[in-house]
Formats: C-alpha cells, sequence, structure tokens
C-alpha cells in the first residue's frame, strides 16, 4: 500500500496515532484511512496551502520579538489533527479540576493564615522569595474567593503514553485563540471528517470566559462593564487580546483609555468618561499600576491598584497569582492536593530537582548534559537550556548563572515527549507536541474540551513554543459515544 | 466608543480615501499628459513634478530623489514609496494598521480585504504599473479600495463606529477633491494654454473623469465643459458625492449622528467651523474665485478642512480629564 503513512516512523517515543508500525490506535483508524485516501501527496500540499491562506487572510498571526523585520507571522498549523478518545479526557479533567481547586486554596491561604508554610509543606523561603508574591495583599479579600481564573496547564505525555503536568500558568495564558481559529480552518479543510467523528465543539468558550468574568464584578453592581486591558497592537498575543474582546463582545482598552478617579475605574469615550467594573488584563502585575509597581510603566493606569483595593474594580487574574505557577513552587503542587483536598494527586508532576535545595543543586551540576533546566520567571521557551541539544559552552554559561542564583532555577529530566505524525513538505514524519487546556475557575470548574497541542516543528526539537518554531494542530475530544467504525462503515464513509 | 478606537476609524478611513484620491489625482495627470500634442511635453520632468507639490510631500521627495523629477520617480513616490506618507502604500499600510488595532469594531470582511490588498500592494511596484498601464492599474487600485467601502456600507452596523468612518471618509474627501482640481492648475501655468481651446476642453475632461464625474456632469445639463463650469460642479455641486459641498454636508451630518446619543456635545467647535465653511462656500461666485486667484482660494479651504480636524480631536479624542463628563 502506498500509503502517505507508509515510510512513517515511529522511533523510541509514544506515537499519538500508531500503536505498531503501520497499526494506528482505535482512535485514529478513521483518520488513517481518510488521509490513506488524498490522491498521494498532491491533494495534501494543496489541503495544506489552503488552510495555510485561511490563516494569513484572515489574519491569525502571533509577533516575534527577535525578528526585525517584522512583526507579524502565521502560527504554522499541521493538518493531522490530534485526537483524545473519551475516556482519557475524562482523565484530565479531572485531574486538572483537582490541580486548580489545589492552586486556589494554595493562594487562598498563603495571603491568609499561611497554614502550608506554617506546617512546613511548602518551605516558607520558596513562597516569600518568589518575584510574583505580593506581600501588599497579604488578607485582601478577592472576588468570590477566586484567586485562579484561569489556568493554561501545560501538559506533555511521557514514554509510556502517562499525561503529566510540565507546568501551570495562572496568569492569564494565551494561546486559545489559535484553538478556536484551527477548528474553524479544520471545519473547512476536512468538514465531513470531523462530523463522522463527533469532535466535541470547543466555540463556547468566549461565553463561559465572560460568564466568568461577570461572576467577578463588585456584587452591588446591576450591569457591570467588562473590558480587556491590552499593551498593545505590537504585544505578540494582540491578535489574541482583540479576538477574545470580539467574541465576548467587550471593549479592548489600553491603559491610556483607562483614568482612575475617586478610586473608580473609567474608560475615556467619546461622550465622556464611563466607568469600568471588571478588568481582563492581559498585563503582567509589574506593568498595571505605575504609582505602586513599576514606575517606568507607560502600559499601566496610575491609581488602578487602590482601586482594586477598595473593591471597585475586579481584576482577572488577580494581583500576586504569580507565586503559584512559579516554577519551584509547581514542585509542591501534588503536597498541596495532599494537604487542602486530601486526596492523591490524579496527574503527576514531571520530576523536578530545585537548585536552591542544597542536594538537589548537586545532582543539576553533575548532569547538566542530561537536563533540561528552566529558569523560575522566564516563559515562552525563552531562558531554558536542553542540556542533550547543548553545546558545551551553552552548559558552562547556566553552570555559572545556576550558581550564582540558585533560586532562579530549576531542572527536570529530559522527556521522551509523545510524537503525532506531522505534514513536513511531502513527508509526513514523527514531530514532539505538547497539551495546553484551558481551564476557567468561576462558579464552577470548567474545561474547554481539548486544548491547544502544540508541536515542535524542527526534527528533534522538543521546544513547543510559537516563539522558537512551534506549530500547533488542531485537538480532538471524542464525544462518549464515538466508537471506531466498522469495516462496512468505512467503505461508505465519505469525506 | 472609547476615543482612542473613534480615532482610529477616522484615520482609517480618511487614509483610504487619501489612498483612493492618490490614485485619482495620479490618473488624471497621466491623462493631460497624453493629451498634451508634443512628444518634448510627455516626456518634460515638469510634466509629472507637479503632483508632488498638490499631495504635498514636495519635502519628502525631493530627499528622496533630488531635483531628478520623471514619471517613473514620481509614480514611484506616489504609488509605493513608503518613505512618503500619502503614497498608496502608505495609506493601505496605515489604514491596514488601524484596521488591525480595531478588528473587534470591524466586520472580519472588512479586514480581510484590507489585509488582503495591503498584501498584495507589498508585492507592486513601477515595472508592474508600467507593465500593466496607467489607466488599468490605477483602476484596479480604486476598484480594491472601493470594494472595502462598499463592504464596510454593507456590513457595519450604523452605530458611532460608521459615523466617525463616514466623517473621517468626507473630510479628507472635501480636501483631496480640491487638491484634484489644482492638479490643472500646476499643469497648466507655465505654459498658459489659451483658455477655451481644444485641449483646455480635453483637460478640463479628464479632471472630470479622475473624479467619476464626467458622465454626471453631462446630465447635471451644465452645457459646456470649461473651467468656471468645472470648477463650479467640482466645488459646489449639491448632488455630486465627490463634490466639496457635498463632502462637508455629509462630514456635518455624520457629526450629528455621532452627538445625537450625547446631547450635551451637540454644539461643539467642529460643527461650527464645518456650517461656516459650508457657508463660504455657497456664498462664493465661481467666476470671482477665479480672477482673484483659484489656487490661493483651494488652499484656503485645505487650511479650514485642517482647523476642522483640530476640532474633531480637542472634542472627542483628546478632551482634558479634568471636567469631562462623568457617565453613568
Amino acid at each position: 500500500m502506498t500509503n502517505l503513512f507508509s515510510r512513517y516512523e515511529l522511533g523510541s517515543f509514544y506515537d499519538e496515532m500508531f500503536a505498531q508500525p503501520g497499526v494506528p490506535r482505535q482512535h485514529y483508524a478513521r483518520l488513517a484511512q481518510r488521509f490513506g485516501e488524498l490522491d498521494g501527496r498532491r491533494e495534501l500540499v494543496e489541503r495544506q496551502k489552503l488552510a495555510d491562506q485561511t490563516f494569513l487572510r484572515r489574519g491569525v498571526t502571533f509577533t516575534v520579538y527577535s525578528d526585525e523585520r517584522g512583526t507579524e507571522k502565521i502560527f504554522p498549523f499541521d493538518l493531522i489533527p490530534r485526537i483524545i478518545p473519551a475516556d482519557e479526557w475524562a482523565h484530565l479533567e479531572a485531574g486538572l479540576t483537582q490541580r486548580v481547586q489545589a492552586l486556589n486554596a494554595f493562594l487562598a491561604d498563603i495571603y491568609g493564615d499561611q497554614r502550608i508554610l506554617k506546617e512546613g509543606i511548602v518551605p516558607r523561603d520558596i513562597v516569600e522569595t518568589s518575584k510574583h508574591f505580593r506581600r501588599e495583599l497579604a488578607g485582601f479579600k478577592v472576588p468570590r474567593g477566586l484567586f485562579v481564573h484561569i489556568d493554561g496547564a501545560d501538559m506533555v505525555r511521557d514514554e509510556h503514553g502517562t499525561y503529566r503536568v510540565l507546568e501551570d500558568n495562572l496568569r492569564t495564558p494565551s494561546g486559545v485563540s489559535y484553538v478556536l481559529e484551527n477548528r474553524q480552518v479544520m471545519k473547512r479543510v476536512f468538514p465531513n471528517l470531523i462530523r463522522n467523528y463527533q469532535v466535541r465543539p470547543v466555540e463556547t468558550y468566549p461565553n463561559d470566559l465572560l460568564s466568568l468574568l461577570l461572576h467577578l464584578a463588585p456584587e452591588h453592581v446591576p450591569e457591570p462593564t467588562v473590558v480587556l486591558l491590552t499593551p498593545g497592537v505590537f504585544n505578540s498575543a494582540y491578535f489574541e487580546h482583540n479576538f477574545l474582546a470580539r467574541q465576548m463582545g467587550i471593549e479592548i482598552v489600553e491603559g491610556s483609555d483607562l483614568v482612575v478617579e475617586n478610586d473608580r475605574v473609567f474608560m475615556r469615550r467619546t461622550d465622556g468618561l464611563a466607568p469600568v467594573h471588571v478588568i481582563y488584563r492581559r498585563v503582567d502585575d509589574d506593568f498595571l499600576d505605575p504609582t505602586v509597581f513599576r514606575k517606568d510603566s507607560l502600559l499601566g493606569v496610575p491609581g488602578l491598584f487602590e482601586a482594586y483595593r477598595k473593591g471597585n474594580v475586579a481584576l482577572c487574574n488577580p494581583i500576586g497569582t504569580g507565586v503559584a505557577d512559579d516554577k519551584a513552587t509547581y514542585h509542591f503542587v501534588p503536597r498541596m492536593i495532599r494537604f487542602y483536598l486530601d486526596q492523591d494527586p490524579i496527574l503527576p508532576n514531571v520530576d523536578t530537582f530545585l537548585s536552591s535545595d542544597r542536594k538537589d543543586l548537586d545532582h543539576i551540576l553533575a548532569n547538566l548534559p542530561k537536563l533540561v533546566v528552566k529558569s523560575v520567571n522566564e516563559a515562552g521557551g525563552y531562558g531554558m537550556l536542553v542540556g542533550p541539544h547543548a553545546t558545551r559552552a551553552q552548559i558552562e554559561d547556566f553552570r555559572r548563572r545556576i550558581v550564582a542564583d540558585p533560586r532562579n532555577f530549576i531542572a527536570q529530566p529530559t522527556l521522551g515527549l509523545s510524537r503525532c505524525p506531522v505534514v513536513c513538505g511531502k513527508a509526513i514524519e514523527g514531530r514532539h507536541i505538547d497539551l495546553r487546556p484551558y481551564i476557567l475557575n468561576g462558579e464552577t470548574v470548567r474545561i474547554m474540551p481539548g486544548g491547544l497541542t502544540r508541536v515542535a516543528l524542527r526534527k528533534g526539537s522538543l521546544v513547543v513554543n510559537s516563539s522558537q518554531g512551534g506549530g500547533s494542530k488542531d485537538t480532538w475530544v471524542l464525544g462518549d459515544d464515538t466508537v471506531a467504525p466498522t469495516p462496512a462503515e468505512q467503505e461508505k464513509v465519505i469525506v | 466608543m472609547l476615543s482612542r478606537v473613534a480615532n482610529l476609524v477616522y484615520w482609517m478611513a480618511r487614509y483610504l480615501e487619501r489612498a483612493e484620491n492618490t490614485a485619482r489625482i495620479v490618473d488624471v495627470n497621466a491623462q493631460l499628459v497624453l493629451d498634451l500634442q508634443s512628444r518634448q511635453a510627455a516626456d518634460d520632468p515638469g510634466s509629472w513634478e507637479p503632483l508632488v507639490y498638490v499631495s504635498g510631500g514636495d519635502e519628502e521627495f525631493h530627499e528622496a530623489h533630488g531635483k531628478q523629477a520623471s514619471e517613473r520617480t514620481v509614480v514611484d513616490f506616489m504609488l509605493f514609496d513608503r518613505r512618503n506618507p500619502s503614497s498608496i502604500a502608505s495609506c493601505i499600510a496605515n489604514a491596514r494598521e488601524n484596521a488591525r488595532c480595531i478588528r473587534d469594531q470591524l466586520a472580519s470582511e472588512v479586514w480581510e480585504q484590507m489585509n488582503a490588498f495591503h498584501l498584495k500592494l507589498q508585492e507592486d511596484d513601477y515595472s508592474e504599473f508600467a507593465q500593466i498601464g496607467s489607466a488599468e492599474y490605477l483602476s484596479r487600485i480604486k476598484g480594491q479600495i472601493q470594494l472595502i467601502y462598499g463592504i464596510a456600507e454593507s456590513m457595519l452596523p450604523r452605530n458611532e463606529t460608521w459615523w466617525f468612518f463616514e466623517l473621517g471618509r468626507h473630510l479628507e474627501r472635501a480636501d483631496n477633491t480640491s487638491r484634484i482640481i489644482d492638479v490643472k492648475y500646476y499643469t497648466l501655468l507655465p505654459s498658459r494654454h489659451a483658455v477655451g481651446a481644444a485641449l483646455d476642453i480635453v483637460q478640463w475632461a479628464a479632471v472630470l473623469r479622475s473624479c467619476s464625474g464626467y458622465e454626471a456632469f453631462r446630465k447635471s445639463r451644465r452645457g459646456q465643459l470649461n473651467l468656471e463650469r468645472v470648477v463650479d460642479y467640482l466645488m459646489l455641486d449639491d448632488n455630486f458625492p465627490r463634490s466639496i459641498s457635498y463632502s462637508l454636508r455629509h462630514a456635518a451630518f455624520a457629526l450629528d449622528c455621532i452627538t445625537a446619543e450625547a446631547p450635551h456635545l451637540m454644539d461643539n467647535p467642529a460643527a461650527r467651523r464645518i456650517a461656516a465653511l459650508e457657508k463660504t462656500l455657497a456664498q462664493s461666485v465661481i467666476h470671482e474665485v477665479i480672477v482673484r486667484g483659484l489656487h490661493e482660494y483651494l488652499d484656503d479651504i485645505q487650511v479650514e478642512v485642517a482647523r476642522i480636524h483640530d476640532a474633531i480631536q480637542e472634542t472627542f479624542i483628546n478632551y482634558p480629564t479634568d471636567g469631562a463628563r462623568m457617565l453613568s
């Protein structure tokens, strides 16, 4: 059979699609068949072109800071979806719900009684030395008791196919717009395949997010006004800010659009100053209010912090949540789950060594070529060492930096992340992937089915970030009653 | 509506309109040059240089090209040169950048069309223009811009976004039409053709055509083509949508719609200035204007349009926070 997949190599990793060479996993059987039918490579290349053009035309782009020329690129999109069967998803949902609840309890605790520190479950200095811990907020009552509003937890699968949490992202994580756009494009490119698979829809996300934001509004306001605060059009995630604002039907504002008068927030409109009650902010704590945080910030709103403290405006996410998604705090999340919920963690972490811990530090320094080292405060794949792929000079550079500032680094074993087939020009090859689900923690916990599957497009690369040559796939969570097609059915499947 | 957003919409419309009129200005000049009978005149650098004065870009042009005005350098400057803020490429890039900032306020089709047009323009240069021919190339450009207008017109709700779009578009058009009329002034000045000569009539026909006003002028039963009648038509006609009077009336209407929901702003300096300019125009007698100096008269209109612009900014966009009205 000269099937598109006939030369596909599985390598020594967990492969999402194939159980053995030429044998797709049950939930991929129909997809394998459909792609097998594509007229050799020509149709595949054409459909890929159609998808890419759709993204460019729709302006689904992100901005790369280091690229001088410019500015906007499309986030490369791969045609082959990542499929998650219903039972796997149920497991992930349960685990993520548990995790979000524990993280929320942790933040309430450390800005409250600090029981977990007093009992020594989490070392006090890990919290107090975190760059994102805000002493100013000790004792502050957040609206509805919610500290965690949105978690974009990064998940990976190891060599055995076990899902593990790689990190939490509690500060308005980005990427969800690509999930929604990817689905729109897939619906155009493979409409019947999606229908036949009974893929669970993702389109309710903006509505769920808006419900969450309205839930946070000061309680005495009958019709609260919600806005999205963006750093501006040059921010790498501006497309997303705009996309979400449009989908929710709320204003997208920049710092200069907002003013604070008498500890209340207003936006400058053509007809005067209009009150604002909830701010979904895509601006970091440091830049929110130049009178309290960074004085040089032009993005922020003078007086916003005081308006927030007085309860006149809600912020999503609240100030100071970064202490819980600090890459060193991460290590203690399984303990938080046991401590606050009295449950065993459903989703394991990735083993993590803290260079602030003497014993761990020795291990890290002795094994740098084998480890992945991450700076605790960086995101987007910046400030990271992938030992097995690093030069000796890079390794020595990190060694010096770790010794100089141990609190700033953690290390993890290099994971053999699972792989999924990806269209690479005219061939199909395996590439490493991860998964970022989006968990909304409002009146109840709601998790969008699936999330963003990111692909490390460079051969052998483990870094999936868009700024580092990553791409994405549509992620299909299957409905409960999706079963593998019978052979008779397979014949008449028209896609 | 947010002041910043209103400003982006307003400028987006101005950029689009300016791009279209830049195409018209280049078009009228290309036609005038074609109609010049002597081959020598067609190749004369002086035949193209006036355009950079009319568009107000003479400083940038001389900085980029020295004294070397030729068809190639001028067309390149007016159409493709990003150093010229009024070139079509610059206007569309700016309009598209504004649209990108306010995608949430626009129908996605408007943005998509503008984005596609911008991407296409990025690939074009003078050789494309020369190969296709000026008339055809410029009519494609105009067509693209009108497509964007058409989509906006049929898709955008008639709310403040729309009215700021209309305000920017008509104010820009009032300014630009005055500049198109001015092209002929520059072209004619050095050679002093006899008024009423065959060539003169051909040239005024070209000016009308570049405003898509030739047939409309004819149907308006204004009689023979001549300087006075064409200028009168392009400046003062009540029904022709590119005339200066018409454009001002529609800018005033857009302002009224903007303030309809905000009675405290009903009486504002921009509205007063537009009304005053409309009155000045209505009282003008074209014959006298021409005798006293058409170019100077057109200049005054452009200065007054700039003042209206400033008044709009001060009322709706950059007003001081102290003393601003607090809405509930």
